[in-house]
């Protein structure tokens, strides 16, 4: 949909572009750098072409990834970690013993992200790039700590994941860059994990989504726990407080009310056409009671 | 029944529609075909200053640009409120001011974009309420100069569309005798139908004037009659085509967008146009359904009866009134459920706001009323401390005896109301409470709703019907009604089968239509094509019969009722082995030494509806509809107070009627079902404060997904039949969407006391109101979840 100025066309079409498909990664960093702001990666392409046909991005160059080799690395090192390709799709990971063994969360997230068909297009990497604050694997990849692999003609370089998001549906990436890979460091021994989704229907956005991860509950010495969100606030967001607040050796019944205090005064909810202000405070208080109540006594 | 096909669970003989090649108006081209594209504007209510096109017109391969303009009259249904393309004032956000008909669908989109449009803003009326206030914006201010139908009331000078009247018996007595009185405001906001199919249109004129359209609709003569006569042309040189439709839901009823492609082909020397919709601009360009304000008082007797009920039903019929005059006319002629009600008084008005048009909507404003009626009756049910259900039968309208809202007394076959309502309540385990979960969090209650329902259509809404026998005794039938997924053609093929005595396989229903070619039937709407069509096939069939047995009766010297017809035989009775048949007789029957007699076999009937009547304008007296189905529908739900989702857990649904296929009536309650429930608990079209659409699309319209049916759906036909319809058989394909917004409102209350008034029962609205009305029970649930140690 363009309103540009006094009238509303309402397309079917996608606009004109330069459609390329590079078979290696230095040409298509060669391509992003020759064209800057006006080239997109299209991995899946069910962000990008949803945008293009509405006219929010109108990109004079299509960098289609997908026939690059090296970007689908899925990759597990004992010890070390998961490194997920940025062509690797969503129902690849769903599929992956080890994502569903070692990192639950994100499998829970995953799960749960668009439906089957969607799925077997869509990639992780396409929707942490596309920086909507609804992502779901947002708040999976933000409580397991995960490192963002960027690259660019000028070299490479890693960033986190709470620090890969700037505003809506904008991240740090220069215009020259593109994501390579997430990698997922080794998550703390015995922890456990659970995305909860509020949806208004099978198969929705989310109106909030919340990832708990909690990792020995009854040693205060060894207690992890961590809260991440999304559809909350411009970004997907981390409460960084909470691990902070469940290193003090109070009772669990004390911590997690004050847990529930902590991540309801740093979110921002908005009233939109999915759902009000009012009802995501209440699904952020008692979606994270019901986390921490499953996974803290559980 | 002692039927062979009749009352079977029979495949639906549409099977192309799986295997992948039935044939849809989208997927119909013509060579030589140009494409059409509109352009909108985006205010809700504006003057049109200027419009500048000439970048437009620059475009390779653009062969015209069109403004209002170029078409300066009106076109509508029943009133003709509605410009080709926005004259003076654009009405609504998203109302097209321009068009570009191009070569290719590239090139119009192009051309566009490169329209402008110049307007002095208007300040918009969004709301029905606001819009009856006196010193509201007009949305229409010449609607006295409309061109309408004599059965509605436009009130010229207020942005009044229609105002019907209901009066029966003396309403200041009905509540005088009253000991309990229940007052309330209900609202459900507009909504869409949600059909797959985009619409579409493809138009050309040939040399000799003949205008022919293919298109996404439900009703071809409908379309023909309404298009000839918005343009002026002959009804003989219109030829609708119809198709396979992909869902209407009342969407597609009467006239949508024909006279566009129409208009421009005749502009364009007769090249075939085509305009299709996207999604969002089906959104914008197609009718809605209407919003409504239901103000009702309802008075009953301590001892439980009925005894008044006052209805102000409001519509939000937005900037075109489409169909919703005549939903207007349906809640006002049947303001209240199936009870019988001494004294009624009742005002329905349908306005005209600065929102998108909206039409007809499957249940034509039924769903929407028992909504609010039927929370009326366990509001006031729970007042008199009476069991629901009891509360229901003791008011329940009987056949025979009753005498309705429209001062109609009952026939005596109408059917079995008070049978539906019991049999539901049996089904869900009524006055048995629900087994509550083990999360405490989550609340389980059942409730109950009743409903009635027969067509809204003009007393003389007619349908005729055509067999042909084939040289193999195989036959061909005729008929005007569409195809649009409730399996109708299944239906008479079945009834073909059980008079003929032929298998289902030797009988040919073309979905396709053309009005030129078939025989009339006025429209494919209000759950009547099985009952009117049904009947005129009949009358076909008997027809046809007797043309076989007056050949029979002379081959072999007999009465014409010494002929019976069997196995697709005519025999003589008492001696089935002296027979000829179907086949030899089809084409004229020869005798060996050559001489014919016959001739090629066709039987045509007709029906209109008998009895029915045109309401008296002051009252409303009258005998609406030549049938009624009864029935009711019960749920048990879960609400959960972390989500603030509703969940059906069993959906029932008890329908009076006996059904020609089981199998098709278990498709249309699953359907209906799911339709209704979903329209219960989450759709609405939600506009921003100066009157956008802001869910155009299938993202944030909420349909339901595959995986929010309700795990258990029961449902069953009592069998009473009508002694007029085909075998017995009254419509269903509306009936099976009424109860549920109000069913689940009522197991709502019960589940966790929280009264609702307000569609959608969305989380926002649950949780929003269990704060205000029963907040103990989220300390409740934040108590269970406190977490131990
Ligand atoms: C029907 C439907 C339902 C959906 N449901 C959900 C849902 O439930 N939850 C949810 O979170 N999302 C949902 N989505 C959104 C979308 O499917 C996901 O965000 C998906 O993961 C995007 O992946 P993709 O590979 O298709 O991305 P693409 O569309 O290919 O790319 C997305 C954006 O990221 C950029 N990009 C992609 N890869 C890279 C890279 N390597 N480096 C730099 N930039 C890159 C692209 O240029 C584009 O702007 C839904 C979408 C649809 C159409």
């Amino acid at each position: 949909m363009a309103a540009s100025k006094s009238i509303i066309v309402f397309h079917t079409l996608l606009p004109e572009f330069e459609y390329f498909r590079p078979k290696t990664l230095q040409e298509a960093l060669e391509l992003l750098d020759k064209y800057k702001g006006d080239a997109r990666i299209l991995a899946g392409g069910t962000d990008l072409l949803v945008d293009m046909r509405m006219r929010l991005k109108q990109p004079k160059y299509v960098i289609d990834i997908k026939g690059i080799d090296e970007l689908h690395t899925l990759k597990y090192e004992e010890g070390k970690g998961l490194t997920i390709g940025a062509t690797v799709t969503l129902d690849e990971l769903l599929n992956n013993k080890i994502v569903k063994e070692k990192y639950y969360v994100l499998w829970d997230a995953i799960r749960q992200l668009a439906d089957t068909h969607l799925r077997m297009k869509a990639t992780l990497v396409g929707n942490i790039c596309n920086a909507s604050p609804a992502a779901d694997s947002a708040p999976a990849l933000l409580v397991l700590k995960a490192k963002v692999n960027i690259a660019s003609v000028n070299g490479t370089r890693t960033v986190e994941i709470k620090d890969f998001f700037k505003w809506v549906k904008k991240t740090i990436l220069e215009p020259n860059e593109m994501v390579t890979s997430i990698f997922i460091p080794e998550p703390p021994e015995g922890a456990k994990g659970r995305y909860l989704k509020f949806v208004r229907s099978a198969e929705d956005l989310a109106l909030v989504g919340i990832a708990a991860l909690v990792a020995n509950p009854k040693d205060p010495a060894k207690r992890i726990v961590r809260i991440a969100l999304s559809s909350v606030a411009p970004t997907p967001v981390i409460v960084e407080e909470v691990e902070e607040l469940f290193k003090q050796d109070k009772p669990l019944s004390e911590l997690a009310e004050e847990a529930v205090k902590l991540v309801k005064s740093k979110v921002s909810p908005i009233t939109d056409v999915r759902a009000t202000k009012e009802l995501r405070e209440h699904m952020v208080e008692f979606g994270t009671r019901y986390l921490l109540k499953t996974l803290l006594e559980g | 029944m002692g039927t062979k096909y009749v009352g079977k669970p029979i495949p639906r003989i549409d099977i192309d529609k799986v295997a992948g090649d039935a044939e849809y108006a989208y997927d119909f081209t013509l060579p030589g075909m140009v494409y059409a594209k509109l352009v909108a504007a985006p205010y809700a209510h504006a003057k049109i200053l200027k419009i500048k096109y000439d970048e437009a017109l620059k475009v390779p391969g653009v062969l015209a640009v069109f403004t209002g303009a170029d078409f300066p009259f009106k076109v509508g249904i029943y009133a003709a409120d509605r410009d080709v393309l926005a004259r003076e004032k654009v009405l609504y956000y998203g109302h097209p001011v321009a068009a570009v008909v191009a070569e290719t669908l590239e090139a119009a989109e192009k051309a566009a974009e490169l329209i402008e449009v110049e307007y002095e803003p208007l300040p918009p009326v969004l709301d029905a309420l606001e819009a009856l206030k006196p010193d509201a914006p007009l949305v229409h201010e010449k609607l006295h100069e409309y061109k309408h139908a004599p059965f509605i009331y436009p009130k010229p000078g207020t942005n009044i569309a229609t105002h019907l009247k209901l009066r029966k018996g003396n309403i200041e007595e009905g509540f005088s005798k009253a000991d309990v009185v229940v007052e309330n405001t209900y609202y459900e906001p507009l909504i869409s139908q949600g059909y797959l199919e985009n619409w579409v249109g493809i138009a050309r004129v040939k040399s000799d004037g003949t205008v022919e359209i293919w298109s996404s609709h439900q009703s071809p003569f409908a379309v023909r009659n309404l298009l000839a006569t918005s343009l002026g042309l002959p009804i003989h040189k219109v030829v609708v085509h119809h198709m396979y439709l992909g869902g209407g839901f009342g969407g597609k009823a009467g006239l949508l967008l024909e006279h566009i492609p129409v208009l421009f082909s005749m502009k364009l020397g007769g090249r075939p146009v085509r305009l299709e919709l996207n999604r969002e601009e089906n959104y914008f360009y197609m009718a809605q359904r209407a919003g409504y304000y239901f103000k009702m008082k309802t008075g009953v007797t301590k001892d439980g009866k009925l005894i008044a009920h006052k209805g102000e039903y409001i519509l939000d019929a937005g900037a075109y009134a489409d169909y919703t005059v005549n939903v207007a006319r349906s809640v006002g002629l049947k303001p209240f459920g199936p009870y019988e009600i001494e004294h009624v008084y009742a005002d329905a008005y349908a306005v005209y706001t600065n929102k998108i048009p909206t039409t007809a909507f499957r249940g034509f404003g039924l769903m929407e009323l028992y909504f609010a009626s039927e929370r009326q009756m366990d509001l006031l049910a729970k007042k008199l401390g009476m069991d629901p259900v009891e509360f229901r039968l003791k008011n329940v309208l009987i056949p025979g005896k009753s005498i309705t809202h429209t001062q109609e007394r009952l026939r005596e076959d109408a059917g079995d109301p008070a049978g539906a309502i019991r049999e539901a309540a049996k089904l869900i385990e009524w006055g048995k409470p629900p087994e509550q979960p083990k999360e405490p969090w989550k609340f389980r209650g059942k409730g109950i709703a009743a409903f009635w329902k027969g067509p809204v259509q003009p007393s003389n809404a007619a349908s005729s019907a055509i067999v042909k026998l084939n040289d193999d005794g195989s036959v061909d039938v005729l008929v005007g009604t569409g195809e649009m997924g409730q399996g109708t053609i299944t239906a008479l093929a079945q009834i073909v089968a059980e008079e003929l005595g032929i298998p289902i396989e030797k009988i040919r229903i073309a979905p396709e239509r053309r009005t030129d070619m078939v025989p009339y039937t006025w429209q494919t709407v209000g759950s009547r094509g099985l009952f009117s069509e049904g009947q005129a096939l009949i009358r076909a069939l008997e027809d046809l019969k007797s043309q076989i047995k007056k050949v029979a009766a002379q081959v072999f010297r007999v009465f014409e009722d010494q002929i019976e017809i069997r196995d697709g035989k005519a025999c003589v009775v008492g001696e089935p082995w002296e027979c000829i048949s179907l086949a030899e007789m089809a084409l004229g029957y020869m005798y060996p030494n050559g001489n014919t007699i016959g001739g090629p076999l066709i039987g045509r009937g007709s029906h209109v509806p008998v009895r029915t009547s045109i309401p008296d304008p002051e009252t409303g007296k009258s005998v609406p509809a030549p049938f009624y189905t009864f029935g009711a529908g019960a749920v048990e739900v879960e609400v959960d107070l972390i989500t603030g989702r509703v969940k059906v857990l069993k959906a029932v649904m008890v329908l009076d009627t006996p059904a020609i296929n089981p199998m098709l009536v278990a498709g249309q309650v699953y359907g209906g079902t799911v339709m209704g429930i979903n329209i219960g608990l989450l759709e609405e079209l939600k506009f921003d404060k100066n009157g956008r659409l802001m869910n155009p699309n299938f993202t944030d319209y909420k349909l339901a997904r595959a995986a929010d049916i309700p795990e258990e759906m029961i449902f069953k036909c009592l069998g009473v039949g009508q002694k007029d319809a085909p075998y017995g058989a009254k419509g269903v394909g509306e009936l099976t969407m009424l109860p549920w917004p109000g069913a689940i409102a009522n197991a709502i209350a019960n589940a966790i006391g929280v009264e609702l008034y307000e569609l959608p029962m969305k989380p926002d609205k649950i949780i929003e109101e269990v704060k205000k009305q029963r907040p103990e029970l989220l300390e409740k649930v934040r108590e269970a979840l406190k977490v131990k140690g």
